[in-house]
């Protein structure tokens, strides 16, 4: 029996696989029985440096990746400017001057956020920035383009999952320091689905036909907040 | 606007100016052009177009709720309104202030005491005062403070201009809008524009966080006083001001704000300070908060630090960065 268990501890899933998780006990719910995904969050790896597995430099934690496979799926021309990213990151990463960090970025920057929630809208307010991304359900999307630094939010339940549609980014975000970037084509489909009281898993895919050859995934877990007094502060990265 | 739908999404931005016409609010504008910082500038001054002007919306929006729009007025009459309106309740029972709200009589943006106008080309025009006690409607600064005040104005940059969060009061003054919702244990109130900002004002008892945490929104606290949502804010990092002349306070700073529903479009909204670091007395001011009645409203993205870089251009004019009070030694 006891084998059993350090087996299964063992099989942590290999770099670039997707995470899947289960937690003992049921998910919450609204009282319309929707999955409530109120709370504050926040994930524990270090996809803010580097989506993908790196080992470790001076203040960068090494890390396992969150995509799935590991590589992206660069055309030529983007996989060169990704390594010139990487060589400036930095002075050139967007976040170093304190902008908007995008999505999915925002998710995987090492704050803390807050999830509300209500029938027709679940709001998320990030601890980086003050950040709000109003992610209105049940509408379509604003009719473009518009270049925004979050993009335009629609979102949809697909059983127990929060499926949003973002469209309408800026050219001006990266996913990380690394220097991974998109374009002003970016489309992202995340997924926000809790496998527990206090676990959601969460997915994104990645689409952007003008700097990929094909949609990617990436996946992590967000992690609820559980002390008494957890509650979002700020960090208003350019007021110090 | 602030260039918070930067560069390309200037065109949405008109979209935006379209659906929700705003009156005035050139007079930033004029004032930056006529200045040797004036390319700098254009960014907030493209910024600030659609702002209102506080003294024009007197004049064009002299009545709020059946009430003078000015404090004074608006003040007792709104609150005699009030006792006799019965709000909705939200299902747990609480009086129901969810929606989407703007201030566009507020002065919180231009001057907050009264002013008479600035004559130099593009200064700002006239504003009547928000602050109903003391009675004279002006800030009962210590001397030093006053004097401060003056200095503020005439050599420091407007955090709020630098895209820096508005800070508490301010939050309820700005321009453009504000979403309040409610929840089991907290509200929340989140702004379109203003540097992105929002707060969290938990109403299940918790205490305060403590008081080595300084915040630029503070930290709020509610309860319910009959139909009025009553927040208390400390934890304060005293680096905003409450207008763009200067108008100050410190990290010591506690906000008590009242809000409470004058009829199903208007709350009357009240803040009283006390910062006996800064002031002789507290003191308090009072302006209508009304509801975007458009079906499907919804806040969108401003972007204001992204796409402003004018802190080098006020420095280039000679005004510097502004790091809250200078107390004297």
């Amino acid at each position: 029996m006891v084998q059993a268990v350090l087996f299964s501890l063992a099989s942590v899933p290999a770099a670039g696989q997707t995470q899947t998780a289960t937690e003992t006990g049921a998910v919450r719910r609204t009282a319309e029985g929707t999955p409530d995904l109120s709370g504050i969050w926040q994930v524990m790896n270090t996809a803010a440096w580097d989506i993908q597995d790196h080992p470790a430099q001076k203040g960068v934690p090494a890390g396992q990746g969150v995509v799935e496979g590991n590589e992206l799926p660069y055309l030529p021309a983007a996989a060169a400017k990704k390594k010139a990213n990487y060589d400036n990151r930095a002075t050139a990463d967007p976040e170093t001057k304190c902008y908007l960090p995008g999505v999915p970025r925002i998710t995987y920057m090492p704050y803390p956020f807050q999830i509300t929630q209500s029938q027709k809208q679940v709001t998320i307010l990030y601890e980086y920035v003050h950040a709000v991304r109003n992610i209105f359900l049940g509408t379509p999307h604003i009719k473009g383009p518009i270049d925004w630094w979050m993009g335009d939010s629609r979102g949809r339940w697909e059983g127990n999952t929060l499926v949003v549609d973002v469209l309408e980014f800026n050219d001006e975000t990266w996913f990380d320091r690394a220097g991974n970037f998109h374009s002003d084509a970016l489309h992202v489909v995340e997924r926000y689905t809790p496998v527990g009281p206090d676990l959601i898993n969460y997915e994104a895919t990645i689409e952007d036909p003008k700097v990929f050859s094909k949609p990617w995934k990436m996946s992590m877990l967000l992690y609820r907040h559980k002390e008494k007094n957890a509650q979002i502060l700020e960090y208003e990265c350019f007021s110090f | 606007m602030r260039k918070s739908w930067s560069t390309s999404a200037f065109r949405f931005e008109s979209n935006i100016a379209a659906r929700r016409p705003l009156e005035g609010g050139s007079a930033l504008k004029n004032w930056f052009s006529s200045s040797a910082i004036a390319a700098a500038a254009l960014a907030v001054a493209l910024s600030l177009t659609s702002v209102p002007v506080a003294g024009q919306w007197s004049k064009t929006h002299p009545i709020t709720a059946g009430c003078p729009s000015p404090a004074a007025g608006f003040h007792p009459c709104a609150l005699g309104k009030a006792k006799t309106f019965n709000p909705s309740k939200t299902p747990d029972g609480q009086p129901d202030l969810q929606g989407i709200w703007e201030a566009p009589v507020a002065m919180g943006f231009q001057n907050i005491e009264d002013f008479p106008g600035d004559p130099s080309p593009g200064g700002f025009g006239p504003a009547i005062t928000s602050i109903v006690d003391p009675p004279d409607g002006r800030v009962p600064y210590q001397p030093w403070a006053r004097a401060q005040r003056d200095e503020n104005v005439a050599h420091y940059i407007d955090p709020y201009a630098q895209c820096l969060p508005t800070s508490v009061p301010r939050q309820m003054a700005n321009f453009r809008t504000r979403e309040i919702t409610q929840f089991s244990g907290y509200i929340t109130i989140v702004n379109e524009a203003g540097g992105h900002i929002y707060r969290v004002v938990y109403t299940d008892g918790r205490p305060h966080v403590g008081p080595d945490i300084k915040l630029w929104m503070g930290d709020g606290r509610g309860h319910w006083e009959g139909n009025t949502l009553v927040i208390e804010t400390t934890n304060l990092n005293g680096r905003a001001w409450f207008d763009s002349e200067g108008q100050f306070y410190s990290d010591s700073m506690r906000v008590v704000e009242r809000l409470t529903m004058v009829d199903v479009n208007t709350i009357h909204y009240q803040a009283t300070m006390d910062d006996p670091k800064v002031y002789t007395r507290p003191w308090t001011m009072v302006w209508p908060l009304e509801r975007i009645k458009e079906k499907g409203y919804e806040q969108m993205e401003e972007a204001c630090h992204e796409g402003d870089h004018d802190a080098a251009g006020f420095t280039l004019g000679g005004f510097k960065p502004y790091f809250g009070p200078r107390f004297p030694k």
